[in-house]
């Protein structure tokens, strides 16, 4: 490397080496000092692009000082070169100058002659820098490699003197040259003295010791006392570089101590001490592997591979259904590949592939076969790229491909679109239900107080009303007329009618009084046989009870009241509130809330005998009910109803309401459904077979249900509230015991007016057509037909 | 749709069966909008050529009367408005008016008119007997409860004899020596086991059927002397009678009895039924069921239809020849409450009048079903009976304690031609 080194300097410091005379003599020789920066010039504008344009400047001269200022670096590093090479000898100027011709033939070729004046000039202006420069050399602003560099240190260049190549020079021993310039021009053998001319010169010359033959030229080269310092420092073994200082004290760019605090304060990861899990686990798993045989050795595999390339059959003839599907599966065919896209994936394509209107209704027409399209677009052209609008389906198919990846079913999951129509049980038309009232028919005037109750004949001709005027009325239900008005001495709370035909007595509750009244209607027969058989009381051969004795008195009215019709006065401790007949007439019930332990009585008229069912009484009794046919007897207390068997004197069933308080209840005439009414605005149909929990609960009035009454041979039932209204219900019991009641709301009757907070009161069913009763608080009684 | 749609001309033959207002049977192109009263115009000036005074008409398209426009009629009735169409024209029926009003002490129930007299059942347990011109004859006191029927039995100048029936579970014959004004009870007829409903006498005057409570239908006699065999003699002397014939089959309580002809009886029950009685056979002849309970009903010998009066607004035409059942011919719209009794006219076909609870009485051609002819106003409380036997007079009690009396002014007509 070094040689070469010093080979190379050798080479170039000529060519600076002639500058300095060039500096002396520039008067005289401009062109040649022209060519001189040319040549200078030329390998940079090989380096880098901006010469090309600095030479455009040149050609333009009213930009002197850009060019200037551009041309700077370059043209310094030539001064300071030219400053290191500041002894010259003249043999050496003398083969620059023959080497400047050569250049500066070159140069006009490739220059215009007006360029090369424009040159000049700028050279001129160059000039004094130059000169300053000269006289005092940069030294430092010299860099030996930039300059070796910026020569363009090739072996090319090298010897661009001389064009022969490497060849050895002795093959042009025979010839007077050795060898050709650039332009081809044989460079001519300086002439070779004798050895007599080599030995004068010997003599003559001080510096011939120092004068060596350039191989390639043929030209004597003077070696500078540097580079023979530097041949010395090479051949005696030493650094050829004079300035290398040897022994410069060491710098220790990487120590070698041991630091005693940690550079920085953070502890060793975990990892750096502790084994790899994951290696360990990959590891684990490979060796799991090869023991069950999953994985192979190299080896083994080599082996296989081995076996593998031997010979290969297969079944030619077998059915090729099965194993068709194997093959699928273990080497698929791939994809079609799809095609490129063409002139109508455009976004501009040429007008012909565009849609016209045909074509566009073609595939629009296809939108529901879209695979039978020719394209699965339409073509659209738009002015640029930049108008596209964006996928508009990006958002979907970017979705969908969501789904793809997480296995999502594709199939469309089933809404269940049920109509609410549908979850509604499906209940017969009113229309196929009739009979059952609908209008108001009648309206039954005369009471001046709220009717509390109304009972109705079992032949079904008069009707009984008690008010809170006092009064009881008898009508005729036909006209509307009242037939008979039996004052009494305290609010009439209930009335009802005997429900044995071949009796003729109202059960009137007053306060706490119970009037047995004889209404004198109907049969007169009838009339008298009930009348005789009220008038003697029966002899008691049982003794009272003294605890029965104190809670009630039976009493044949006096001549005042037998007048009126009163036959027979139950004188009861306390108020009665309601007063419910058995079937058959002989027996009847009272309820006093009031009366404790004794709040329900029941009296057998035939004996003129009162008995208290219970010692004890678990709430506070409501109502009570006698079964149509069986000897039950139903105590509606605030919440709950009990069932008590009379006979064997016993609790049977406790139905459980589930209601804060209830108002009433009604047993369906064949006895095996009971319809409760509360006061909070809710009916319970019990099923008495079927639970002791509602069959059904309804919620039908807006206020207080008062009352409830089943007909006694069609299947309706009614309800009195205290919104005014009764509701007319369809509740039809079948026979066959798997089928439940079925219960339709028909109709709400509102025609009674309301009074203080009180609207219908009582409701009742006329016994034989389907007409409804029902009293109010506007002192009226209506009929619904 | 144009509201106006006569769908342009219809052709028209005009007809009547009055000879005297006959017109030319040519067919008139008479516009699709045409109603009554430019009929009647148009009527009238064909007849005024011919000389005759005005007159007013009614106007039957086919079997029913005209009461809006015809085209209509036409489209409710689906005829086709190609064909040529028949309208026959009656004189209008004259409206009748208003009389008198005989007061009462109570609920007058049963009216029954006869010759000039007109006798009332009344709720205070009496039976009074009333000229026509409103004059107060007698007041007949003897039930015991409110008299629910009357009928009359015969009527001569001297005497006559009657029926009454009342809720005292009796029914009374009575006879009324008109000359002397005094009432004699011939017989009271004991039987029934409940209030009597309704009494009706037969064609000829021999017997009388009564209808209960009891759900029985009784047949006594109805002469003076009761032949019948099987009465003691104590039962003779105390005019107490026994029915002839007692035919049990209703369920409830009969409301309304009548004859149709002298040994077949019609009945109407609460229990929903019309049964038609063969008093030879002493059975059931036909049964008509219906949907409501029946409160009244009248049987016409003109044309041998049953109304019915029942449970609701409407009054019904059935035809008791029919055995298919309850086949309602007709019902009749207009009343607003219960209609508690009809009757047809004795002399008109198609004419019959009922009472109703909201306090009308209505007069009705049956050929017009959504519409009375006439309203007769009147009562200001239920009405409870109508009579309409003496074609003059429309009389009808109610629980306003009067007996209303409307003359009708056909028969003022027909009495100043008599005259």
């Amino acid at each position: 490397m070094t040689k070469k080194l010093t080979i190379k300097r050798k080479v170039k410091e000529p060519e600076p080496q002639n500058e300095a005379p060039d500096s002396h003599e520039s008067s005289d020789n401009e062109e040649e000092e022209e060519d001189l920066l040319q040549a200078v010039k030329d390998p940079g504008e090989d380096s880098t692009d901006d010469e090309g344009i600095d030479q455009e400047y040149q050609t333009d001269s009213s930009e002197d000082l850009e060019f200037e200022s551009d041309e700077e670096g370059n043209y310094l590093g030539r001064k300071g070169a030219e400053g290191s090479s500041g002894d010259d000898d003249e043999e050496s100027a003398e083969d620059e100058e023959e080497e400047d011709d050569a250049d500066a033939k070159k140069s006009s070729k490739n220059n215009d002659e007006e360029a090369a004046t424009t040159s000049k000039s700028i050279k001129k202006s160059q000039e004094k820098p130059t000169s300053s420069n000269k006289v005092v050399p940069v030294v430092p602003a010299r860099d030996p490699s930039k300059v070796e560099y910026a020569d363009s240190d090739t072996s090319d260049e090298e010897d661009i003197r001389n064009t022969v190549g490497n060849i050895p020079m002795h093959w042009y021993d025979e010839y007077k040259h050795i060898g050709y310039d650039w332009d081809a021009k044989k460079i001519v053998k300086p002439p070779k003295g004798d050895q007599i001319d080599d030995f004068l010169r010997k003599i003559e010359d001080p510096n011939f010791w120092r004068t060596v033959k350039d191989p390639l030229t043929g030209q004597e080269v003077l070696l500078t006392d540097a580079d023979i310092a530097l041949i010395k420092r090479i051949n005696s073994g030493r650094i050829p570089n004079e300035e290398h200082d040897e022994y410069a004290p060491w710098i220790e760019w990487f120590t070698s101590e041991v630091e005693k605090m940690p550079i920085k304060n953070v502890p060793d990861h975990k990892r750096s001490f502790l084994p790899s899990g994951s290696e360990k686990k990959t590891v684990s798993r490979m060796v799991h592997a090869l023991k069950m045989g999953w994985m192979k050795t190299t080896e083994e595999v080599q082996r296989e591979k081995q076996e593998k390339r031997g010979p290969k059959f297969y079944m030619l003839w077998e059915t090729d259904t099965s194993r068709e599907q194997m093959r699928r599966i273990h080497d698929p065919v791939s994809a079609p590949k799809r095609d490129l896209p063409g002139h109508a994936e455009s976004y501009n394509p040429p007008p012909e592939y565009l849609f016209d209107e045909k074509e566009a209704k073609e595939w629009h027409k296809l939108k529901d076969e879209p695979h039978r399209r020719k394209l699965h677009f339409m073509p659209q052209k738009f002015k640029s790229l930049r108008e596209v609008p964006a996928y508009s389906r990006y958002l979907r198919e970017r979705f969908l491909r969501c789904l793809d990846l997480y296995l999502c079913p594709r199939a469309k999951r089933v809404k269940l679109n049920i109509d609410a129509e549908y979850l509604i049980p499906k209940l017969p038309s009113p229309r196929d239900l009739q009979p059952f009232p609908t209008v108001e028919s009648l309206v039954y005037r005369g009471h001046t107080d709220l009717v509390r109750s109304v009972s109705v004949e079992p032949k079904g001709e008069y009707l009984v009303s008690g008010s809170d005027d006092k009064t009881v009325k008898i009508w005729e239900i036909a006209t509307g007329r009242c037939i008979r008005t039996i004052e009494t001495e305290d609010v009439v709370r209930c009335v009802a009618w005997c429900p044995n035909a071949k009796l003729s007595i109202i059960a009137v509750a007053t306060g706490s009084r119970l009037l047995l009244v004889n209404p004198k209607v109907g049969d007169k027969l009838l009339v008298k046989k009930t009348d005789d058989l009220l008038a003697e009381a029966p002899v008691l051969d049982v003794i009272e009870n003294e605890r029965i004795k104190t809670a009630v008195q039976w009493a044949n009215a006096e001549p005042a009241d037998q007048e009126k019709g009163v036959r027979v006065i139950i004188t009861h401790f306390k108020p009665i509130r309601q007063v419910t007949w058995h079937g058959r007439g002989d027996y009847l019930a009272t309820v006093m809330p009031e009366g404790a332990n004794r709040s329900a009585l029941i009296h057998q008229l035939s004996k003129r005998r009162s008995q208290i069912p219970f010692s004890k009484s678990k709430g506070l009794i409501q109502c009570v009910l006698f079964h149509p046919v069986k000897p039950c007897f139903f105590v509606a207390t605030q919440h709950n109803i009990r069932i008590y068997d009379l006979v064997k004197q016993e609790l049977i069933k406790k139905l459980l309401t589930n209601s804060k308080w209830i108002s009433g209840m009604s047993i369906h005439p064949k006895g095996d459904n009971l319809l409760v009414s509360t006061y909070d605005k809710k009916m319970l149909w019990f099923d008495l077979d079927l639970s002791t929990k509602p069959y059904q609960t309804m919620r039908l009035h807006r206020n207080a249900v008062r009352s409830v009454a089943f007909h006694l041979r069609y299947p309706l039932f009614a309800s009195g509230s205290d919104d005014q209204a009764v509701i007319v219900s369809h509740g039809m019991v079948y026979n066959d015991l798997l089928q439940n009641p079925l219960i339709v709301p028909l109709k709400k009757l509102q025609t009674h007016e309301k009074r203080e907070e009180f609207g219908v009161l009582d409701v009742n069913w006329h016994p034989v057509q389907p007409w409804v009763f029902s009293t109010g608080a506007d002192c009226t009684i209506r009929l619904f037909t | 749709m144009d509201v106006d749609n006569g769908e342009g001309q219809v052709q028209v033959h005009l007809k009547t069966k009055q000879e005297h207002y006959a017109v030319p049977d040519v067919p008139y192109a008479i516009d699709g909008t045409v109603t009554t009263a430019e009929l009647n115009t148009f009527v009238n000036a064909l007849l005024l050529s011919k000389g005759s005074s005005a007159v007013d008409f009614d106007f039957l398209v086919f079997d029913e009367y005209l009461r809006g426009r015809l085209c209509d009629h036409l489209r409710e009735k689906a005829i086709s408005f190609e064909d040529a169409i028949e309208i026959e024209y009656v004189e209008r029926f004259p409206a009748p008016e208003p009389q008198d009003c005989l007061l009462h002490d109570d609920w007058v129930s049963a009216v029954k008119a006869s010759g000039k007299w007109i006798l009332t059942g009344c709720y205070d347990n009496t039976l009074n007997i009333w000229t026509n011109k409103g004059k107060h004859i007698l007041t007949i006191p003897g039930h015991t409860a409110p008299i629910k029927a009357v009928d009359w039995i015969s009527l001569d100048d001297d005497t006559g004899r009657f029926v009454s029936s009342s809720q005292d579970q009796t029914a009374m014959l009575w006879q009324w020596n008109v000359g002397a004004n005094t009432v004699e009870c011939v017989s009271v007829c004991k039987g029934h086991e409940r209030g009597v409903d309704s009494v009706s006498v037969s064609p000829d005057g021999q017997r009388f059927a009564t209808g209960s409570w009891d759900t029985m239908l009784k047949v006594w006699s109805a002469e003076l002397e009761d032949a019948g065999e099987g009465t003691s003699k104590r039962m003779k002397e105390s005019g107490v009678r026994t029915p002839k014939i007692t035919l049990q089959g209703h369920r409830e309580s009969i409301s309304a009895v009548q004859w149709m002809d002298a040994s077949t009886l019609l009945t109407g029950s609460w229990d929903h039924t019309l049964k038609v009685w063969d008093l030879s056979l002493e059975g059931i002849k036909a049964e008509i069921s219906t949907n409501k309970s029946i409160f009244d009903a009248s049987y016409s010998k003109l044309n041998h239809l049953i109304l019915t009066a029942s449970a609701d607004k409407n009054l019904r035409l059935y035809d008791s020849r029919t055995n298919q059942g309850s086949v309602v011919r007709n019902t009749y719209l207009g009343h607003n409450a219960w209609v508690q009794t009809v009757m047809w006219s004795t002399t008109e076909e198609f004419l019959f009048v009922s009472g109703s609870y909201d306090n009308q009485n209505k007069l009705w051609d049956c050929r017009s079903p959504k519409a009375p002819l006439y309203d007769l106003l009147g009562h200001g409380e239920k009405v409870l009976d109508i009579d309409w036997t003496n074609p003059k007079y429309i009389v009808s009690g109610g629980s306003d304690n009067t007996v209303r009396v409307f003359k009708s002014r056909k028969a003022l007509v027909e009495n100043m031609d008599t005259k």
